[in-house]
This record gives structure tokens, sequence and C-alpha cells, in this order.
């Protein structure tokens, strides 16, 4: 637990010490206090497009952070030979998988905390309405859906040889399946087979990410789902987390480090 | 050819080792880089491990250390055996080539392998004083490690392989990159571990720098083990200093200059 | 360098050569805001989509996607309220009528295009998705308006974006001045839009009762539907005949009622009440009648 910590300190680092975040950060804030600026038909009461965008942004921006950190863990620290003086200690490969993953995930959650709490700011100010239940929902679930990704990057990370790759091939899986993972069942069914085995064993295959994404539900101030259904989509991406990175482990453990 | 001494004194012991790297591809065949290598290391002394480019020394150093997983053999360190992570809470491991965190200072680096150690905090920053004080670094201490140059990097990879106070510091090529009053200060540092009663194993092209600090040493060509012993043996042996000995040993016929 | 330098002088002088000769090419007024230059042509595509993203606002969320679009309204209440309230005005009189109720529930009908879960985890994924169709009402209905305003600026001849959402502004939001200045400039931007002129005309008779110009702006509203419409095979008379009721129920409200009773009849050949239209054709008649008689 230790050497798991300790790892996930150092990817923390990493991360506040690179400007990705800074730049994602102000882009995001400068986006949005720009459009918060301009005046739509002299009506100052008008937030939610405010809200729209500006949550649109916080997604991409939290997608971008947390597919580029964890898809550079591991091939980072091979290129750069820091992987040789790190597994040279009393550290196993899989406590290796298990740092940086929690690294990513703690990372990706503080960027979450500071991106929602300038996001609570500007909508809460505008609006004069504080829904902090659902913003908390709305971050909880959010951070459960980078877990899932983060698990998934790393573990591509391993498997893939080149990082670009890795990131680009996660990047389109992910906004694939929060596009369409909805819809593939049904449109499996209207097709013939093989077609519809192929996209149905997709569609029961991947994890649905498309469920944490509970924006319109914040934007249209419309109730988020109970804790009960949060609880269980969090079992849910747990599950998804922890197969991820197992077979990052598997794969890991018998990949040949040489110096 | 080979010497291996199984005493209870062993801190590295090496038996039947064999390493082969499979085939990728279908023109290409399986390379056996190390073949049925056996030598052991007692503890308190000062061990080379030779062999020119190619020779099977950094495979073995990487089964030593995890990195390769052994297709054949045994090999531990302190009686454990090296795929178990427990074997290297008592070592130490300087690279040749020092890449470390860059986004890091010194301070941080040595910090976190501290914490990977299961050091207290307490002891791990009269530590990290002391190494600096060691390697010259107190004035770069809380610089990023991007900043440093060669040697200093190099100084700050001797440093974390002595964060834990290692009985074993594994070196490859310690004095390689390095200038003459670098190797000089790395000869006096391999020198004091030594009379702590530490053990040192480390591989070298610099045989002079092998005879002087060497207690004994272990020459391999090919993945195979050719000789084992005292330097002073095999010296006394051959009738010629080192560097004659290994060239002996790796079947180096010299070319008549017209 | 100096090739560089002669490259820049080149170009800089075809440009301005060739300028006031783009000016004349195509009879559209070009966009030239920054979002039409970061978007290029692909701006009508990212027009549609905003004007759609202001129909998901006024349903809170709650709309079918492209794999849903067979059953995507024909036409969403966030549009055609507009007509129905026109509509509405004229049925006040007659309140047999009930066109409004039959509408809602054919909406209806069609906005319940979430099916039955077809496994458990669309069953599942259900409590994370909006599945409650409201309508956006008591003010609420201004967060349309940015998604209109962002439809418009990428795609200035898309005339229903100004006619929707000027009817929002003026009836819905009271912001009849904004209402104005909006159709205004999308006139600006569609000169020959008979529907912009008909809801500036309404703006101003029913807004400012501003008689004089709605009326200018209404028969000018009918000759452009004249000569843009009529020579074609599928003229809108549905539009036409509402501009002409409109102008009807001006003309009959200063007490032109031969000029009302005439518009009136070009109404009813393509109005859906015709026969209300018919009993007010009569009514006129009867006024008209009554006035010519000495007492």
């Amino acid at each position: 637990m230790n050497n798991v910590i300790a790892l996930a300190g150092v990817v923390i680092k990493e991360l506040y010490r690179r400007k990705d975040f800074y730049v994602l950060f102000v882009l995001t804030a400068l986006i949005t206090l720009l459009l918060g600026s301009v005046n739509f038909f002299n009506d100052p009461k008008i937030v939610r497009y405010l809200k729209d965008i500006c949550l649109l942004l916080i997604w991409i921006s939290s997608l971008v952070i947390a597919i580029t950190t964890a898809a550079r863990q591991i091939p980072a620290e091979r290129e750069n030979r820091t992987i040789f003086p790190l597994l040279a200690k009393p550290v196993t490969r899989g406590q290796v998988i298990v740092g940086k993953f929690t690294g990513c995930w703690l990372a990706c959650g503080f960027t979450l905390l500071v991106f929602y709490v300038f996001f609570t700011v500007v909508s809460g100010t505008r609006e004069q309405n504080w829904n902090l239940e659902g913003i908390l929902k709305m971050v909880w679930l959010h951070w459960v859906m980078l877990g899932i990704v983060v698990a998934m990057v790393l573990c591509g990370s391993i498997v893939f040889s080149a990082p670009s790759a890795n990131i680009t091939i996660c990047f389109i899986v992910v906004v694939g399946i929060l596009g369409l993972g909805r819809y593939l069942h049904r449109v499996a069914l209207q097709q013939g087979e093989p077609v519809d085995t192929v996209l149905s064993v997709i569609y029961f295959a991947i994890p649905h990410l498309e469920w944490y994404d509970v924006r319109d539900f914040l934007v249209y101030d419309q109730h988020l789902a109970p804790w009960v259904d949060c609880g269980l989509a969090t079992l849910y991406g747990a599950a998804y987390m922890v197969f991820f990175m197992c077979v990052a482990w598997v794969v890991f453990r018998r990949k040949t480090l040489t110096v | 050819m080979s010497d291996v001494q199984g005493t209870s004194n062993s801190v590295v012991e090496i038996k039947g080792l064999r390493v082969e790297y499979r085939a990728r591809t279908s023109g290409q065949t399986t390379k056996v880089a190390v073949k049925d290598l056996s030598f052991s290391v007692r503890a308190g002394e000062v061990f080379g491990f030779l062999g020119p480019n190619g020779a099977g020394k950094t495979t073995t150093m990487n089964v030593l250390l995890g990195f390769v997983n052994a297709t054949g053999g045994e090999a531990c360190l302190f009686g454990v055996n090296v795929r178990e992570p427990i074997a290297r809470q008592r070592i130490g491991y300087l690279p040749e080539l020092t890449y470390y965190y860059k986004f890091l200072t010194a301070e941080e680096l040595l910090r976190f392998y501290a914490r990977v150690f299961g050091i207290p905090r307490g002891e791990a920053d009269k530590r990290i004083d002391l190494l600096m004080k060691l390697v010259e670094l107190e004035h770069a201490r809380k610089r990023p490690i991007k900043t440093y140059s060669k040697g200093m990097q190099q100084r700050v990879g001797l440093a974390q392989a002595l964060i834990n106070n290692p009985d074993l510091l594994i070196l490859d090529e310690p004095t390689s990159g390095l200038d003459p009053l670098g190797r000089m200060k790395v000869r006096e540092i391999i020198q004091r571990l030594k009379n702590e009663g530490k053990t040192v194993f480390f591989s070298s092209h610099e045989l002079g720098e092998v005879e002087t600090v060497c207690d004994r040493v272990a020459i391999i060509n090919q993945g195979e083990l050719k000789v084992e012993g005292r330097v002073s043996d095999l010296v006394a042996q051959y009738q010629c200093d080192l560097e004659k000995v290994f060239l002996k040993i790796v079947g180096y016929q010299p070319q008549p200059v017209s | 360098m100096l090739r560089l330098v002669l490259l820049a002088v080149v170009c800089f002088s075809l440009a301005t050569l060739l300028e006031p000769r783009a000016m004349t090419w195509g009879n559209r007024r070009q966009a030239d805001g920054v979002l039409k230059i970061v978007f290029g042509e692909g701006r009508r595509l990212f027009a549609n989509h905003f004007f759609v993203q202001a129909d998901v606002s006024f349903h809170s969320g709650y709309y079918p996607s492209i794999f849903d679009q067979a059953k995507r309204p024909k036409e969403s209440p966030m549009v055609s309220d507009r007509n129905e309230h026109d509509e509405h005005d004229h049925d006040s009189h007659h309140p047999d009528a009930d066109t409004h109720g039959h509408d809602e529930s054919a909406h209806e009908r069609e906005m319940a295009f979430l099916q039955a879960p077809k496994d458990w985890i669309e069953r599942f994924g259900r409590h994370f998705i909006i599945t409650e169709h409201t309508h956006l009402s008591g003010g609420k209905e201004r967060e349309i308006l940015p998604w209109l305003r962002l439809s418009a600026e990428l795609d200035p001849q898309q005339v229903e974006t100004y006619t929707v959402a000027a009817y929002w502004l003026r009836l819905r939001l009271g912001k009849v001045k904004e209402a104005e200045e909006f159709l205004r400039e999308g006139l600006r931007n569609n000169p020959n839009s008979y529907q912009i002129l008909f809801e500036l005309g309404r703006a101003y008779y029913e807004s400012d009762h501003d008689v004089g110009r709605a009326r200018n702006v209404w028969e000018l509203a009918l000759r452009k539907w004249k000569e843009q419409e009529s020579s074609k095979k599928d003229p809108d008379l549905s539009l036409r005949a509402r501009i002409a009721e409109n102008l009807a129920r001006l003309e009959e409200q200063e007490g032109n009622f031969d000029r009302a009773i005439g518009l009136l009849e070009l109404a009813k050949k393509a109005s859906p009440h015709p026969a209300n239209l018919e009993a007010r054709i009569a009514e006129l008649r009867a006024r008209l009648a009554s006035r010519a008689t000495p007492k």
C-alpha cells in the first residue's frame, strides 16, 4: 500500500508540474467567461447555454487530461528508463500498475474538483440557485467514469507499443461509447447476422460510459438518479477498473525489460 | 571453469542460469543470452563481473534485478529467489544510464525511494542529508533533476542506490562517462562500502580499476562463465595483468601491425 | 528573403484587385463574423445543429436522438406554437374549434419515442437520462434564445430562426423591442423574406399598435409572396392566408370592411378554417350593408 501511495504521489506531482492542466483550465475558464459576458437579447438571466457549454468544455478537458496522463505513464517510464531504478526496489509490477492508476485517478479527481468549483461559482452566481447535491452526484459519477477510462488507457499503454496509437484508439473508443453506446443494441437488432451478433457482443462487453454523463440533468434542472443508482453505477465502474488493471498486470508481468 | 562455493554467507547465488530470448518473427532463431551460468558472491567482497559486449553481463544483471525472467536455473539474493520483491529490500542498484524523474528534485526523488523501502520519515530525512553531502549535491537538492548535468545525474543515481543503506550494491558500469575525478570518487565510495562490510557487485570495462578495487572477478563470454577467482590468483596464474588475462580468456588474437 | 517579400506584395495586390469584384459574386449577403470564418461553409450544419439544440432546450433535454429520427416530431411546439397562437386568436371568435388540443396530443404521441428497454443495460441506463417530456414555460423559454442567436449568426439565411425567436421574445418573454430588432436584422440578411415581414408586421400591430407600419409591412409581405411563390408549382398558400387574415383584421379594425372582405376571400382559399372565415365575411358584409343604409 505504501508503494502504491508513493507511486501515486509521483504521478500527481507530475500532473501539476506539467502545463496541460493549467492550459485546459484557463481555456475553459476563458471561453466560459467570454460566453457569459455575451448579451443575448438583453436578458441577464439566461444561464443554461452557459452551463451546457461549460460542462462540455469540462468533459473534453477532463478526458484529454485523463487519457494523455494515463497513456504516457508506463511508456514514459520505459522510454526514460526510470522503470529500472524503480523495479530494482522492492516494488512489484502489480504495484506499479496500481500506483500509476491511483495517481492518475486521483489527479483526475483533483482537476475535476477545480473545474467543478469554477462551474458551481459561475452557474450559482448567475442562477442564484446552488444545486450542490446534484453537482456532487455529477462530480462523483464523472470521476468514476474517468477511473474506467484511466484503467482502460493504462491497459492499452502496455498492450500497444506506441503511446500515440494508444491515445488515438482510446479517444475514439471513449467518444464512440459516449455517443453511441446507448444505441448499439437497438441498431444491432435491426441488422442481419453476423453484424447483429458482433454489435450485440460489443454492446454487452463495453463499459457503458454514457451512464455517467448526467450533464443534462444539471443543465435542465432535473432531478438526478438517487444515490442508490449512483452506487450501483460505481460498482459497475469499479468492476471494469479491476478488469482492465488485471489485464494490464498480466501483460506487464510477462514483458521483458532490458536495460 | 566454475568455482561455485555454495557457502552460507553467499549474498548472490546463481545456479545453472539460462536465459533465452525467443524469436519474434519467423526468420529469427532463439537467442541464448546466458548458458548454464553458476557463480556466487560472498558477503563483504567487491566482485567484478567482466566480459566483452554482448557476453551476457547485462542479461545476468537483469535477471538478478527481476527485469527479465530466467528460462532455467536459479538466482537468489540473500537466499531469496529474485522473483520475490523482498529479495530487493537490501540491495541498491545504479544503472549505467542514469535517468530519473526529471520533474522531481533530488530531494523528492530520494524521499520517494525511501518511502518505497518503508524508511520512516525522520530516518529518511537524516539519510537524505548524509547522502546529499556524500555526493556533493547539497546546493542543488531543491532543483528539478532536468536542470542537472550528466555528472550530477550520475551522483543522484549513486545517492538513490544508497538510500536504503544496502547490504549489496549492484553497479552497472559505475564509472562510465565520468571524468577522472568522478571515477576517483566512485572508487572511494566503493572502498568505503567495503570497509563497512557491504558487498559490491559491479560490471565494468575499466579493467585497471577492477584490478585495483575487486577481490574476486568472474569473466563471461558468449553467455558462459569462462573463469572465476581472486584477482591476485588469476594474475599469478596467467603471469600478466588483468587486461591480458581478459583478452586471453575471450580468445582475442592481436593483429600484426604492418 | 527577397522572394518572400515579392510573393507577399503580389498576393496583397491580387487581393486588393479582386476584393471589389468578389463582393458582386452571388446575391446572398455573406456572413463575415468570427464564427463564420472559423466554421466555413460547414457553418450551415452547425446552424442547423444549434436550431435543433434550441428545441432540445425547449424540451429540457428530453429529445429523440438521430437513432430515433424517424420518430422526430414533424414540427416542434417551439416552432409551431407561433402558428397556433395566431389561429387561437381567431378561434377565440369560434370556441368550438379545438385544434390546439388535437395538436398537443399528436405531439405527445410523437415524443413517446422511448420504447420499452430491451435489456438490463438499457433499463438501468434510463436512470441516467431525462425521460420526462416537458416544455419550458414561466419565463424559462429564454433559455432557447442563445441557441437561436448562434444559429442565426452561423446561417443568416435561415429565415425560420428569426421568426421563431421573435415569437418567443415578443409573446412569451415580453421583449418586443428585442424581437423587432432581431427581425430587422433578419430582414437585412434576407430582404425578400415575406415570412420575416409577416412577423414584423405582427410585432407592429399586436405589440406596438402601430397600424400604419403594420399595414405597410403586411402589404409588402403579400407583394413579396406574390413575386416569389405565385410561379411555383406548390406555393406556400397557408402563409399567404395568414398574412391576408391578419391584414383583414387590421382593416376591419380601421373600418375598411370592403378591403377586409377582399383579404378574407383571399385567405379562405388556403385557410384550415374556411367556414370560420366565411362566417366573418358574412358578418362584415352585414356591417357594410348596415353602414350603407341611411338612417
